[in-house]
C-alpha cells in the first residue's frame, strides 16, 4: 500500500510529461495539442462556491469541467491527461472586472490605441469589439498569471463611452477569443468629462459643468425612451407610412433601457455616485457601480442601493487628509454591508490593463480586512455574477467553463507562480513574449548553458 | 532633539523664547505655524501635551529579523540606543531600563528606501526649457506636507531620493530625505548625504525638444548634447585651473574667471563630486553611456528603470553600475517595450547591483510587495528580495554607511510588519526612524506621531513615466 503512491507519482509524471510534449504553440499562442480529457489530481482546490478540498481532483472535458469532488469519491477517466497538481493549489480560472485589453499595445503610441472614441459625450454605438486586437502581445502575459476572462471596457472620459465585451484570453483569432459582445454599457458621471468646455473658461461648448454632464444624461435616455416608444408603435402591422430612421445612437441603448443588460456606471466622490445613481434609478437603469473610491462617508446608502460594486482601484491614493488606508479598506466595508463586490487590474497609473496583478489586488483587500473567500470571489464569481455568466465561470462547479488553474501557492500571494492554466478545458502554453525574451537571454544568467 | 527644535521654532513663532530649550513636538509647531504667531503665547500650553522624546533604549524582541545584509534571524532582537543600532542577535545586551516592545509573531525589516521618486516636488519636476540644467536643486521645490510623503510613510518608506524628471539629458540636483513626516523641512533631509544629479536618456529628452524643433530630436543628438556639456566643462575646469596656477605662482593681478553654476555642477561631475543616475531603458544606451563616461572620466553610480539590463548584465557588472528598476511595468512606450517581470532577478544572477524603485506615488506604498514579485519572476531568495528595497537603493544613494540594513551602528530606521513584507497581506504597523517613531497603525486617526495638522496633495501625483511622460 505504501509504494501505491510512489508509483502513481510516477505514473502521473509520466503523464503530465507527454502532456506537455503534446503542447505545442500555435497560431496566436494556441496549443496544438488535442484538447480532451483532463484530470487535476492531488491539489488544493478552492472552489469559490463550495468551499475548499485539500485533495481534489478536477475533471475537464469537451472545454467543461465534468466532475469536482475529493480524492477518494472520484474516478480519473480512462485515458485522461493526468496533471499532478499535489502540493498545488486549484482554482477557478480570474475574471478582471474592467480592462482594456486588446484597446491598447504601446501606451503611448496613438497608433495603435483605441482606448476612447472621444467626439463626443455620449457614445454607445461605439463596440469595443470593433477594435478589439486579438492578437495583442499582451493578453498571453495576463493570462499565464492565472487571468482566463476580462471585460473589456472603453477607457473612461465620456459620459457613456461605448459598449464593454467579455472575452476569454485565450483563442486563434477574435471571434474565439469573444465571449458576449456588448455585454454592458460603459458610462461615468466624472467631473473629467466636462472636456468640451473645460473646467472654468475652455471653449464655451456645452457641457461644461457637472449640471450640464448630468441634464445631457437624462435627455439622452429621454431621446432613447421616445425613440423607443416610436420605434415599438412603427413596427406594429397597423403602422402606416414609412418606417422610421434607424439612429445607431439611441438603438444601442435600449437594451439597458429595457433593464436587460447591466450599465457599469463609474464615480468616485459621494456626491457623483448620489448623482449618478438618481439618473440611473429615474430611468430603471441596471446598475453595477464602479470605483466609488472617495464615497467612504455614504456606505451605507451605497449598500441600500442593492447594486454590485466594481470597486476602487483599491490602489488608488486617499484625498489629502484622510487615513492611508481609507481606500484600501473599502472592499472590505462594503462587503461587511452585503455588498457584491468586485475588483479589477486597473489602477491610476495609466489606461493599460495588466491584469497579471488583479489577485494581487484581492490579496491586499485581505490585508485591510476583506475575508479571504470573498476577496478570491471578488475576482472569480461575482464578476461572473455581476455581467450575467454566473453559470458558466467564476467557480469548480461542473458544467461550467474549463477554466481553471494551478498555482504553487496561495493564488493572492505576490510570491506564488502559476504552474499551468487551462482555458476552455486546453492547456494553454505558458509562453508569452516576455517568456520568449527571457529564455534568450538566460543564457547570460546561466553562462554553463551556453 | 530638543535644540534642533529651536531654530524653526524661532521662525514659526518670532516671539517664542527662542533660548529657552523646550520639548516641542514639530505637532505643535505645525499648529502654531497654522493659527498665526497670535497665539505663540499659548506655547506653554501646548507643551504639556507634547509627546515625549525616543526612548534612548529601546528593545524590539522576539520578531523574525529580516536584516537585508547577514540574513534573517528567526526570534531575533534589535537594541536601538539613541537612535542607533546598538545590537541585533538572538539576545540582545540592553540595559533594563530600556523600552521593549514585543513583536513576536511579526517582522522586522530596514526601513525601505526608494531611489527614485518624485514626490513632495509639486509640479516642479522638469526645468524643461533646456536640455542640461545641471544646476537646478530639487531642494528649492521640496514640499515638506505633500500627503504622498504621509501615504509613503505608512508603507514602511523611511528614506527616499527625491529625482528631477527626465526631460533633460542632464537634470537637477537631487534631494535625499529622511521621511520624518510632521517634522520641519530641515529636519527631513538626509544629515551629509551624497549629492545625486539626474540624467536621462531615450525618448523623454528628443521627445521635449525634438516636438520643438530643437537638439536633440534623435539619441544621436541626446548623446552629442552630453558630450559637448562635458566639452563645455572641461574648458571651465580648464580656465579656473590656470587662474589657480597663477594664484599659486603669486600673480596678485590674476582675474578670477565668472562663475557659472551650470559649468560649475558639470564640472562637479567629472570630479566625481556628483553621483550620476541615469534614466534609461534600452541595451545599446547602457552600453553607450558607460562609453561617454568611461571618456570622461567619472562614474555612473546607477541606471533607473533599467528595463533591459537583463540583456547586457554581464557588460554592465564589472563597471559597478548599479540598477534602480521597476518589478514588473512594461508596454507603457516603445524603449519599455522589451520589459519583463524577470529583468531584476535576471541582472542580479548576472552580478549587477538591483534597486526596485517606485517611481510612483501609488507603487512607493507597496515597495515591499514589488519586492515580493521576484521570489515569484525569477526565484529570488526572500534575503536578496529585501535587500532590493534597503540596502541596494541605499547604496545608490551613497548612504549605505548608515542605512538600508539592521548592522550596529547604522540608523534605526525600522519597521515592524504585522505578517513576511514580502507577502501580498502585509502591512506597516510600526515605523521608526533614527529610533524614533514615526508612525503607528493602530494610533487612531493618520497614525503618525509627529504630524496632526492638514497635508495637501502636491501637483504631481501619477507615475514618472506612464504613457511617455516626461518626470
Amino acid at each position: 500500500m505504501r509504494r501505491l503512491p510512489v508509483l502513481l507519482a510516477c505514473l502521473l509524471l509520466s503523464a503530465a510529461v507527454t502532456h506537455a510534449q503534446s503542447n505545442a504553440v500555435g497560431p496566436n499562442g494556441t496549443s496544438l495539442g488535442a484538447p480532451g480529457t483532463v484530470a487535476i489530481v492531488g491539489g488544493k482546490l478552492l472552489t469559490v462556491t463550495h468551499g475548499t478540498i485539500e485533495n481534489g481532483v478536477v475533471v475537464m472535458s469537451g472545454g467543461k469541467i465534468v466532475a469536482v469532488g475529493p480524492a477518494g469519491t472520484m474516478k480519473v477517466p480512462k485515458g485522461a491527461t493526468v496533471f499532478d497538481a499535489k502540493g498545488m493549489t486549484v482554482y477557478p480560472g480570474l475574471f478582471d472586472a474592467e480592462t482594456t485589453l486588446g484597446l491598447s499595445e504601446v501606451a503611448s503610441d496613438q497608433n495603435n490605441n483605441d482606448l476612447l472614441e472621444r467626439s463626443d459625450e455620449i457614445e454607445p454605438n461605439m463596440h469595443v469589439t470593433d477594435a478589439f486586437h486579438a492578437e495583442t502581445v499582451r493578453i498571453p502575459v495576463q493570462r499565464i498569471n492565472g487571468v482566463t476572462n476580462a471585460i473589456v471596457a472603453p477607457a473612461e472620459g465620456d459620459s457613456i463611452s461605448g459598449q464593454d465585451a467579455l472575452i476569454q484570453l485565450y483563442g486563434k483569432d477574435r471571434d474565439a477569443m469573444i465571449v458576449t459582445p456588448d455585454i454592458a454599457l460603459a458610462m461615468s458621471f466624472d467631473g473629467a468629462v466636462r472636456r468640451r468646455g473645460g473646467p472654468g473658461a475652455g471653449s464655451g461648448k456645452f457641457p461644461s459643468t457637472r449640471m450640464g454632464v448630468a441634464s445631457q444624461l437624462r435627455q439622452t435616455f429621454l431621446d432613447a425612451q421616445n425613440y423607443m416608444t416610436e420605434q415599438a408603435a412603427a413596427a406594429k402591422p397597423d403602422h402606416k407610412g414609412p418606417a422610421p430612421k434607424r439612429d445607431l445612437k439611441m438603438e444601442a441603448l435600449i437594451p439597458y433601457l429595457k433593464g436587460e443588460k447591466p450599465v457599469v456606471f463609474g464615480a468616485y466622490e459621494s456626491y457623483e455616485v448620489e448623482v449618478a445613481m438618481g439618473i440611473a434609478q429615474e430611468f430603471h437603469l441596471k446598475v453595477i457601480l464602479n470605483h466609488v473610491t472617495h464615497a467612504q462617508d455614504v456606505l451605507d446608502k451605497i449598500a441600500s442601493y442593492k447594486v454590485p460594486v466594481i470597486v476602487g482601484s483599491i490602489y488608488d491614493a486617499p484625498e489629502a487628509n484622510e487615513r492611508y488606508d481609507a481606500v484600501f479598506s473599502l472592499p472590505a466595508e462594503l462587503q461587511k454591508r452585503g455588498v457584491k463586490i468586485a475588483l479589477t487590474s486597473m489602477n491610476n497609473n495609466g489606461p493599460v490593463s495588466d491584469s497579471r496583478n488583479l489577485p494581487y489586488a484581492a490579496g491586499y483587500a485581505v490585508a485591510y480586512g476583506l475575508p479571504y473567500d470573498e476577496a478570491l470571489k471578488a475576482i472569480t464569481l461575482n464578476p461572473a455574477e455581476m455581467f450575467g455568466v454566473g453559470d458558466k465561470l467564476g467557480s469548480l462547479d461542473v458544467g461550467k467553463t474549463g477554466n481553471v488553474v494551478v498555482a504553487n501557492g496561495d493564488p493572492l500571494d505576490v510570491r506564488t507562480s502559476v504552474q499551468q492554466v487551462w482555458i476552455g478545458g486546453v492547456a494553454i502554453p505558458m509562453v508569452s513574449r516576455q517568456t520568449m525574451l527571457r529564455d534568450e537571454y538566460e543564457p547570460l544568467t546561466h553562462p554553463a548553458k551556453q | 532633539m530638543r535644540d534642533t527644535l529651536l531654530e524653526p521654532l524661532s521662525r514659526y513663532c518670532p516671539s517664542a523664547p527662542g533660548g529657552v530649550a523646550l520639548p516641542v513636538s514639530s505637532t505643535n509647531l505645525r499648529h502654531r505655524a497654522r493659527l498665526g504667531t497670535g497665539l505663540c503665547l499659548l506655547l506653554p500650553c501646548c507643551i504639556v501635551s507634547a509627546q515625549t522624546a525616543p526612548p534612548t533604549d529601546l528593545v524590539i524582541k522576539n520578531a523574525t529579523v529580516m536584516t537585508a545584509s547577514h540574513g534573517t534571524i528567526e526570534h531575533g532582537s534589535v537594541w536601538v540606543h539613541a537612535g542607533k543600532i546598538a545590537e541585533v542577535g538572538a539576545t540582545v545586551g540592553a540595559p533594563a531600563d530600556a523600552v521593549v516592545i514585543d513583536a513576536t509573531g511579526k517582522y522586522l525589516t530596514p526601513g525601505i528606501i526608494d531611489p527614485h521618486s518624485h514626490m513632495a516636488l509639486g509640479d516642479d519636476i522638469n526645468e524643461a526649457t533646456s536640455p542640461v540644467t545641471p544646476s537646478m536643486m530639487m531642494i528649492d521645490a521640496f514640499d515638506n506636507k505633500d500627503a504622498a510623503l504621509y501615504d509613503a510613510l505608512a508603507a514602511g518608506v523611511t528614506s527616499l531620493l527625491l529625482l528631477h524628471g527626465s526631460a533633460n539629458l542632464i537634470g537637477g540636483q537631487a534631494v535625499v530625505i529622511k521621511n520624518k513626516f510632521g517634522l520641519p523641512r530641515e529636519q527631513m533631509l538626509f544629515p551629509n548625504a551624497p549629492r545625486s544629479i539626474k540624467f536621462a536618456s531615450g525618448e523623454n529628452p528628443k521627445r521635449v525638444y525634438g516636438s520643438r524643433d530643437m537638439l536633440p530630436s534623435t539619441r544621436m543628438g541626446n548623446f552629442e548634447v552630453m558630450r559637448q556639456s562635458f566639452e563645455d566643462a572641461r574648458a571651465y575646469m580648464a580656465t579656473w585651473s590656470a587662474y589657480d596656477a597663477k594664484v599659486s605662482k603669486g600673480d596678485k593681478d590674476a582675474s578670477a574667471p565668472k562663475r557659472d553654476l551650470k559649468l560649475e555642477a558639470l564640472s562637479d561631475i567629472l570630479k566625481g563630486k556628483l553621483l550620476v543616475q541615469i534614466h534609461c531603458y534600452r541595451a545599446d544606451e547602457f552600453l553607450t553611456e558607460e562609453a561617454i563616461a568611461k571618456e570622461y572620466g567619472f562614474k555612473i553610480r546607477a541606471f533607473h528603470h533599467a528595463l533591459e539590463m537583463y540583456k547586457v548584465g554581464d557588460k554592465i557588472a564589472p563597471t559597478g553600475t548599479a540598477i534602480a528598476t521597476f518589478a514588473d511595468w512594461w508596454g507603457f512606450k516603445d524603449e519599455a517595450w522589451d520589459a519583463i517581470p524577470w529583468n531584476a532577478v535576471m541582472s542580479m544572477r548576472e552580478g549587477v547591483r538591483v534597486a526596485l524603485k517606485s517611481d510612483s506615488n501609488d507603487y512607493v506604498r507597496r515597495l515591499n510587495q514589488e519586492a515580493g514579485k521576484m521570489v515569484h519572476y525569477g526565484g529570488a531568495t526572500e534575503d536578496e528580495a529585501i535587500t532590493m528595497i534597503t540596502l541596494n537603493p541605499a547604496w545608490i544613494m551613497g548612504v549605505d554607511d548608515r542605512v538600508g540594513s539592521i548592522d550596529k551602528g547604522k540608523d534605526a530606521d525600522l519597521v515592524i510588519w504585522n505578517v513576511d513584507p514580502l507577502s501580498t497581506y502585509a502591512r506597516a504597523e510600526k515605523v521608526y526612524i533614527d529610533g524614533d517613531l514615526y508612525f503607528d497603525s493602530s494610533l487612531p486617526g493618520f497614525g503618525t506621531t509627529k504630524f496632526s495638522g492638514v497635508m495637501h496633495t502636491a501637483g504631481f501625483s501619477g507615475a514618472d513615466d506612464e504613457d511617455g511622460g516626461v518626470q
